[in-house]
């Protein structure tokens, strides 16, 4: 089940998405931040969930002064922003932001933000992406190294999850042809994708690597740092658990993607009294079973491995 | 059978190359419940994903399946030991597994309830999961293994929940239905 270990990037990115509300984004953004931050590395938590930030409450702080709003439209200096945790490793910059939508700010400020991050001596960057597939969140997504998806084994969740994914690759495609100004003939097909016969992104991506070739050698190298790690949160059975490997088998034979199923956490209450109590839980509970599996998660994120499923099946 | 043929039915089967007979059997099982239909899992993409896609998927599943198990066998039957025989139906590799000397009668006389209750439990392959593959209760399932015949359906149903049963098992569809509607037949003409 396991690949062969990837070394660790310095300056890496994780962004943690997945297309639904309330499957666990902010809690799997802070427990792995805290976790990345227990093994030594230097971290700062990024809220990009515009409209609903509540990393902070994760962390027991109450909503900092300043915000990315101050960063976009005051110029405040990013070393001004950061929040200090309760690891002296560790900061948090909070996207409490009331003046402007999620559209105000361009991708061009975002990755401003990013780049200035980096040059903050930080190893690891975990970004918060929220809730929708809007393009700009799908391009902040795009950006990360690892590209994190948080789901609950429930069918709703599930939808939301494939039209994330979905969006995410079509966007890639798009702004990879694009440079090869093929960015409309994708579209144009797509568009008319029935009376091509093409009834999902695979067969598009099929279709055009077999109508232009050089394309698909494009596409086959892009494609291949495409990489999702799949976890799968409140999980309450064993059914649960192996939900995880058959949404990884269907996204790679219905999206053409490579998909790691990082691991899983159990539904534990435990998770929501340590929000409530606004106390950090990879902190304050690690003896509990959620907070060993975290971290297998965060490991096998780290160097690309894949969680082992029991027995059994879904 | 070259190296690329089992590589590419683990592939299909999602194991690893140290897979074991088991891990394997378990693959299988879910992999045939996620494109069996009905899935949470490919519900949300039913438009995109077109019947024939998902019944050719199950085709390669049912092939890479039988191939890899066969090359299992032929494997164990060259080195094995009663002793390893043993073992390695305990842990699932059919009825016929053993090769010769075994112990375990390869094939059944007739399929009565209780012979498929054997061919069963030789595979270790529970109730439950038959259940849940077939989505038919376990009680019937029971009852057909414990030949309760006031407790089963109409013959016609029947003879289908015999040939899935059968295919889970890895037995002769047309064998298990002569034999076991045979008897159900008798049963009914006696009543």
């Amino acid at each position: 089940m396991s690949n062969p270990a990837q070394p660790v990037k310095e300056g890496e990115i994780w962004a943690v998405g997945g297309g639904k509300g309330g499957t666990g984004k902010s809690f799997f953004t802070s427990s792995s931040g805290t976790q990345l931050a227990k093994k030594g590395r230097r971290v700062v938590l990024v809220d990009m969930d515009i409209g609903g930030a509540n990393l902070h409450s994760f962390f027991g702080i109450s909503r900092p002064q300043k915000s990315l709003t101050s960063f976009f439209e005051a110029g405040t200096k990013l070393s001004d922003l950061a929040v200090a945790t309760d690891l002296p490793n560790m900061s948090l910059i909070t996207g409490d932001i009331h003046s402007i939508s999620s559209d105000a700010i361009k991708f061009g400020q975002k990755l401003r933000l990013f780049r200035q991050i980096m040059k903050l001596n930080v190893q690891n960057v975990v970004i918060d992406l929220g809730a929708g597939s809007h393009a700009n969140t799908l391009d902040t997504f795009l950006i990360a190294d690892k590209m994190i998806v948080v789901l609950v084994p429930e069918v709703i969740a599930i939808e939301n999850m494939y039209h994330f994914v979905k969006n995410t690759l079509f966007r890639k495609v798009k702004s990879t042809l694009k440079d090869y100004g093929f960015k409309e003939i994708v579209q144009h097909i797509w568009d008319r994708r029935q009376s091509y016969g093409i009834k999902n992104l695979k067969d598009l991506v099929d279709y055009l690597k077999a109508s232009f070739s050089y394309i698909g050698t494009i596409l086959d190298s892009e494609l291949a740092n495409f990489k999702i790690h799949l976890v799968v949160n409140m999980a309450r059975s064993n059914q649960d658990i192996l939900l995880g490997a058959s949404i990884k088998s269907v996204l790679t034979k219905f999206l053409g993607v490579t998909v790691l199923y990082s691991g899983y956490v159990e539904y534990n209450d435990v998770v929501w009294k340590a929000v409530r109590e606004r106390k950090p839980f990879m902190l304050n509970y690690t003896a509990t079973g959620c907070a060993r599996q975290v971290e297998t998660i965060v490991d096998n994120i780290m160097h690309g491995r894949e969680v082992n499923v029991p027995g059994g099946y879904s | 059978m070259t190296d690329e043929d089992v590589k590419r039915w683990q592939t299909i089967l999602e194991v690893g190359p140290a897979a074991s007979v088991q891990d394997i059997k378990n693959s299988y099982l879910r992999l045939r419940r996620l494109y069996g239909g009905g899935s949470i899992v490919l519900e949300p993409l039913e438009d995109e994903f077109p019947e024939k896609r998902r019944m050719k998927i199950l085709v390669d599943l049912e092939e890479a399946y039988t191939r890899l198990l066969e090359m299992y066998r032929s494997r164990a039957s060259m080195d094995r030991t009663a002793g390893q025989a043993a073992d390695a139906i305990a842990a699932g590799e059919g009825p016929d597994a053993a090769g010769p000397g075994t112990p375990y009668p390869i094939e059944e006389m007739v399929y009565s309830g209780p012979a498929l209750q054997r061919a069963r439990e030789r595979q270790n392959i529970d109730l439950v999961e038959i259940s849940k593959l077939l989505k038919l209760r376990t009680e019937l399932l029971k009852a057909l293994e414990e030949e309760r015949y006031e407790m089963l359906p109409e013959e016609i149903y029947l003879k289908t929940h015999l040939k899935n049963i059968a295919a889970c098992l890895r037995l002769k569809p047309a064998k298990v239905v002569e034999d076991y509607l045979g008897r159900f037949r008798e049963w009914k003409r006696t009543r």
